[in-house]
């Protein structure tokens, strides 16, 4: 059988998603060898962009016009594409800018906007439809796998769409934020981590994103109960995925 | 052996006894060569039903534990069920199913009753041979609470703070402070008890157990009107409190679901090797609070949050004519764990004083 043909594209991002699926990841050894690496810069400088690809994979969030432009035409060579990594899926840490003007922002950091053509940052599924997505920073090991796959089978893949909760309750962790008052953001996250933070103490950060149709706002009153500010709450929703609707709802009850 | 309850077998003659809480340790000490030993254990942040290496680690005395011991050890949050390869000669192999011997010491009242209320489910017309074989090989030491946690609502749903069913369970304990009152239910639990020491429970011990389930079921501060309930929840299917309870606090995260005793839904997931030469198909834990739980081709019973906290809460208190009993045994674990402090005993008594 010919292994498929595999493209990793990069937009604004800190290039983890693809380190993770090309150095780190638990089944990297049969990755490599049950595909095709066409296109993937982290590991080789040839190689081409102009496809076709039998799976795409994209991280990075959009921030300029040509990134969308890019898109759309590596969209239109591959079979399957799907987006990896929080900034990919929701924007992620580029993000964070989402909802200040983009000329605040820009004026914060640079002198001289003349060379700047950033626009307001969108995750991959703004500007061209997806397969599905590998949410997490970085990607959770196992929807990577499922999406790889899914590809290899030609199968739809079935991604994790429940919240955190569920896994921490599967492995039997104490609720952080029942029993020590945490401000977890694990209920309306989307799961797929394994519930890693609050299996060590932590509050979740939600950098797996916005569980589709979560309740945001109702977690952030509730935070407000502990005794959390206004304007940390308003972080919370705004960290890694201030774009989404889910997120937004909340943030607005307590952003300026 | 006597029946489970759910197929009735002959019915041991009881027998009752006094023994020292130090000699019934020294016991459940004496059994581990022959069986794993389960019970409430301190895990460094909680007391949780794991398997202990010496009766000194038990925590007898706990209030509650988050997870149920039925829902991690007899039925598993996630459970293998055979093996298949895709590439090739198609061929599926077996798994076997438990074949241990474990003994569970400490199982309150409810949690007895959710066990029981599973049985309904895995050893009920179909049986599932996983859940069968661990049910077999599994001993119960049910104790009876003289602690009340906040959220225990049992004494409404006569499912506590003692356990008054007949059979399911081999022993019962009862706290006398030094000692234990106890009463051995099933012959195979009799076989195995040879204590020194003990000596035979009579009217006295009781008279003492019979005040001491009296000054338990005065510590209860939550309440529900059973009476009822059946028929006024599916009479108010659109009843404003399901709509206003999801907006405002359900954040759909399944934590009610997780730490239920009865919740007994579960996901078949197949787990692929990248050559397609291995996979092991398996169930888990799922969750009717989660979107995905009610979707079918072309839409979702169940897409709105109201509709999926009302599917939990009904379950739990209108589901009679499922098993002829509720499916809440009272335990609270749902309101203590829920991040929003939902209760569905405040559901139901905003239902009682609004219906319909």
């Amino acid at each position: 059988m010919k292994k498929p043909r595999l493209g990793f594209f990069k937009y604004s991002c800190c290039a983890g998603c693809e380190f993770q699926t090309f150095y780190f990841q638990k089944h990297l050894m049969e990755t490599l060898s049950s595909f095709e690496i066409v296109f993937a810069r982290m590991i080789s400088s040839g190689g081409t962009p102009e496809g076709p690809f039998d799976i795409a994979l994209v991280e990075g969030a959009i921030t300029e016009a040509w990134q969308a432009d890019e898109l759309k035409k590596i969209r239109k060579r591959s079979a399957v594409l799907f987006a990896i990594g929080a900034c990919a899926v929701n924007g992620g840490i580029p993000a964070i800018k989402a909802n200040r003007p983009e000329i605040e922002v820009e004026e914060n950091v640079y002198g001289d906007l003349s060379a700047i053509h950033s626009i307001r940052p969108h995750p991959v599924d703004a500007y061209v439809p997806v397969d599905g997505h590998i949410r997490g920073c970085p990607p959770g090991e196992r929807d990577l796998y499922e999406a790889l796959t899914s590809a290899l089978f030609r199968k739809k893949p079935d991604f994790l769409r429940q919240s955190v909760c569920i896994e921490c309750k599967l492995k039997g962790n104490v609720c952080v934020l029942v029993t020590f008052r945490m401000p977890c953001m694990g209920p309306v996250t989307n799961a797929g981590c394994g519930a890693l933070c609050p299996s060590y103490n932590r509050a979740c950060y939600s950098c797996f994103g916005a569980m589709k149709q979560a309740n945001a706002p109702a977690l952030a009153r509730r935070f407000r109960t502990l005794g959390m500010s206004g304007d940390d709450i308003a972080r919370k929703f705004t960290m890694f995925d201030a774009d989404s609707i889910e997120f937004r709802k909340a943030a607005e009850l307590y952003e300026d | 052996m006597s029946g489970s309850g759910m197929t009735g077998g002959p019915v041991f003659q009881l027998s009752e006894y006094l023994i020292s809480k130090k000699s019934f340790l020294q016991w459940t000490d004496s059994l581990m060569e022959g069986f794993t030993i389960i019970g409430p254990a301190w895990d460094g942040r909680q007391t949780v039903f794991r398997e202990v290496g010496s009766s000194a680690e038990l925590t007898l005395n706990y209030v509650t534990t988050m997870l149920a011991p039925g829902k991690l050890h007899i039925y598993r949050p996630k459970e293998k069920l055979f093996r298949f390869s895709l590439s090739g000669r198609q061929e599926i192999g077996e798994l076997p199913a438990f074949n241990g011997k474990q003994i569970i010491v400490g199982v309150h009242p409810c949690d007895t009753n959710a066990i029981l209320y599973l049985d309904r489910t895995f050893l009920g017309e179909f049986k599932d041979p996983f859940y069968e074989a661990r049910r077999n090989n599994t001993i119960i030491i049910s104790l009876n609470c003289t602690d009340v946690a906040p959220d225990c609502f049992c004494r409404s749903m006569g499912t506590g703070p003692f356990l008054n069913a007949d059979s399911g369970f081999d022993m019962l304990l009862t706290d006398f402070g030094d000692d234990f009152l106890v009463e051995v239910k099933t012959e195979r639990v009799n076989r195995l008890f040879n204590v020194s020491g003990a000596r035979r429970a009579g009217n006295e011990e009781f008279a003492l157990k019979a005040a001491k389930e009296k000054s338990a079921l005065l510590k209860f501060t939550k309440t529900i009107d059973i009476a009822g309930l059946d028929s006024l929840l599916r009479d108010n299917p659109e009843h404003p409190v399901w709509g206003q309870t999801s907006d405002e606090r359900c954040l759909s995260c399944s934590n009610c679901v997780m730490v239920c005793p009865t919740c007994f839904c579960y996901d078949v997931v197949d787990e692929i090797s990248m050559d397609m030469k291995t996979a092991v198909r398996h169930r888990q834990l799922d969750a009717c609070q989660d979107r995905k739980f009610a979707e079918v081709h072309g839409g979702n019973f169940r897409a709105r949050r109201a509709a999926r906290l009302r599917q939990f809460v009904t379950h739990k208190l209108d589901h009679t004519r499922q098993y002829g009993v509720f499916g809440t045994v009272g335990c609270g674990r749902c309101i203590t764990w829920c991040p929003t402090g939902i209760d569905l005993t405040e559901i139901a008594k905003e239902i009682q004083r609004t219906k319909r």
